[in-house]
């Protein structure tokens, strides 16, 4: 309901641009569609697996997209997901106004793509060189928004196995449910931007009702996430993004199942960085995004550090390389045998091949080696194929 | 695209099927006009639905523009040009939107724009790649087989290109009015056709009598 009230505001308001000045054209439609399937053996170390339960290498999805230009400065945006044969979910589905022709200002409204990092606003498969996702945003860490660890001893247990956390002492849900990514990739939040561009330099900005571990549609503990991002372009093909975030991530449910003196606001800060250079046949990126969050249980907030690399380059027309470095630490906690880290490091590295033999189709192979201090698997190795077509 | 592939492909096969005559005979001219009736549906574009701001303005190709070329050349015609054309993008647009040029030509592919470009091709004739490269910078390519080339721009999936490449010179692009003319045909029957926006559209009979002059045909592309 609050998404259609925030699609019926940015409308109302789209309306009185678009009376002021009639469509220029024709109003235009665009639709889009990717189909991709991803194979493998099995993730027996749920290295991959997203907060809906799927391993990344081993997905198939269907997405449905629609641009509607409304007036010359309108326009409605949606697309719908279908991933392993589940019930289709509304993804994205927002308004996006310019109200002035001349000024490089935006304001998008609804399920909106998020302002932070870079990667989440690339598409699956077409734009990802590889299969996987970087760990920062997907990478299921053992914190949750519905349960809180009662002791360290809680996480200690939990080291490793964020596909399916529960905490023995702690608060909230007790049924074990997938962990919270750094950033969520898979899901998109609810609320308002506003994107500024000025020559080199763009800036963005969102209200939104979850927060980048737990993107929401409905707000459920009556705070807002603000995030934002400044980027700039010094030259051609390089592109240095900086961006930031803040929200409470607990449920409000949760919050006031604690004790009252433990009751309160628990938010979820980060802040990341991220570069891109392109030049002839290379593409570089790499971002480093660094997350705290506050738990009303414990002592201090619990800290993780997220770093990935990739660089893509082309080979001949139509084949590519590509490979990605990624890491993901912990801050550290005094457990009952010592100090250690909340959750286990995590390490991977990705390398594959991509092959375009006709527009819209892309296959590619990837080896995929992943390690982890801690939990019951610690290392797995994926060999793992995916073709892609799109339109 | 599997249209655009036939037609052009058809020249070097069909090559020297066309009434010989003699070599010193009198040539003549084909011209006509090109009108394109048909609806052409906007192209094709991806939703925008990453980005944060209402992306930024193109212009749009000119896709009523033509070829107009003998299917099957006089015996002998078929001769390598060492020729150079050029393939602008500006304002994420190929300029023009359909090339024709003979088997040997040099396209260079200049960018006008003030963002990167990235200009392929995955089609049969000529493969390509040229990479990531900025405003005022050109890369070439050199077409060597005749057929279609479909060309791209793998940053920014709006746009496309064709370019004809022809085993010999019988052939022209149509001006902003839709005329055409081919010139220096020598004398016999001839299959013509009128090519648009991806397809052989029209194929007509026309006949260079023996002593040349001009032959006038026209197309009706619906």
């Amino acid at each position: 309901m609050r998404v259609a009230a925030l699609l019926a505001a940015a409308l109302a308001s789209s309306a009185l641009v678009a009376g002021a000045e009639p469509p220029a054209g024709p109003r235009r439609f665009a639709f889009g569609v990717e189909m991709s399937a991803a194979v493998g053996p099995e993730d027996r170390g749920f290295f991959n697996f997203t907060s809906y339960a799927d391993s990344t290498q081993r997905l198939a999805r269907l997405s449905l997209t629609a641009e509607w230009r409304v007036a010359e400065r309108v326009a409605l945006l949606a697309e719908v997901r279908d991933e392993n044969l589940d019930r289709p979910r509304v993804y994205a589905l927002y308004a996006r106004l310019r109200p002035w022709r001349e000024r490089s200002f935006d304001v998008q409204a609804g399920l909106i793509p998020p302002v932070f990092g870079a990667f989440p606003r690339r598409r699956y498969g077409s734009d990802n060189p590889l299969i996987g996702y970087p760990l920062a945003y997907q990478y299921l860490t053992s914190l949750r928004s519905d349960a809180v660890p009662g002791t360290e001893s809680d996480l200690v247990v939990t080291r490793g196995a964020g596909w399916h956390v529960r905490y023995p002492f702690g608060w909230g849900h007790t049924d074990p449910a997938p962990g919270l990514p750094l950033v969520n990739a898979l899901r998109w939040d609810t609320g308002v931007q506003v994107h500024v561009g000025s020559g080199p330099f763009e800036a963005a900005a969102a209200l939104t009702q979850g927060t980048l571990s737990n993107p929401r549609v409905r707000d459920d503990n009556g705070g807002k996430q603000l995030s934002a991002r400044v980027a700039w372009k010094p030259v051609v093909g390089l592109v240095l993004g900086a961006s930031g975030a803040r929200g409470d991530y607990l449920s409000g449910a949760l919050v006031s199942s604690l004790p009252p003196e433990r009751r309160g606001h628990y938010e979820q800060q980060a802040w990341g960085l991220d570069l891109e250079y392109s030049r002839d046949r290379w593409i570089l990126r790499s971002e480093a995004i660094w997350s705290r969050w506050q738990t009303p249980m414990l002592a201090r907030s619990l800290g993780a550090l997220g770093f990935t690399a990739e660089g893509r380059c082309k080979l001949v027309p139509g084949l590519y390389a590509a490979a990605r470095l990624d890491h993901l630490g912990f801050t550290h906690i005094d457990g009952p045998r010592g100090r250690v880290t909340w959750d286990a490091p995590v390490w991977r590295t990705e390398a594959g091949l991509g092959y375009t033999p006709v527009r819209h189709v892309l296959a590619k192979v990837a080896y995929q080696h992943n390690w982890r201090d801690g939990g019951r698997v610690r290392e797995t190795v994926l060999l793992n194929a995916q073709l892609v077509l799109w339109f | 695209m599997k249209a655009a592939r036939l037609p052009v492909l058809a020249l070097a096969v069909a090559a020297g099927t066309a009434t010989p005559r003699p070599a010193r005979a009198a040539t003549g001219s084909i011209r006509g006009r090109v009108e394109v009736m048909r609806e052409l549906p906007a192209p094709p574009a991806r939703p925008s639905i990453g980005e944060l701001a209402m992306p930024s303005p193109h212009d749009v190709p000119n896709r009523r523009r033509s070829v107009v070329y003998l299917e099957a050349a006089p015996q002998g015609a078929f001769e390598e040009h060492e020729g150079r054309a050029v393939m602008d993008q500006r304002h994420e647009t190929f300029v023009p939107y359909v090339l024709a040029v003979t088997v040997g030509t040099t396209v260079d592919f200049t960018n006008s724009d003030r963002t990167y470009h990235n200009v392929f091709s995955l089609s049969k004739p000529r493969r390509f790649d040229l990479g990531r490269y900025a405003a005022g910078q050109s890369k070439s390519v050199r077409f060597d087989r005749p057929g279609v080339v479909r060309v791209f721009c793998e940053i920014h999936s709006h746009m496309s290109a064709f370019i004809l490449v022809f085993a010999h010179r019988f052939f022209a692009t149509t001006d902003a009015d839709g005329r055409y003319r081919i010139d220096n045909v020598p004398p016999g029957a001839y299959t013509i056709v009128a090519w648009n926006d991806g397809e052989p559209r029209e194929t007509r009979t026309v006949r260079v009598g023996e002593d040349g002059g001009v032959v006038e045909q026209d197309f009706v592309v619906r």
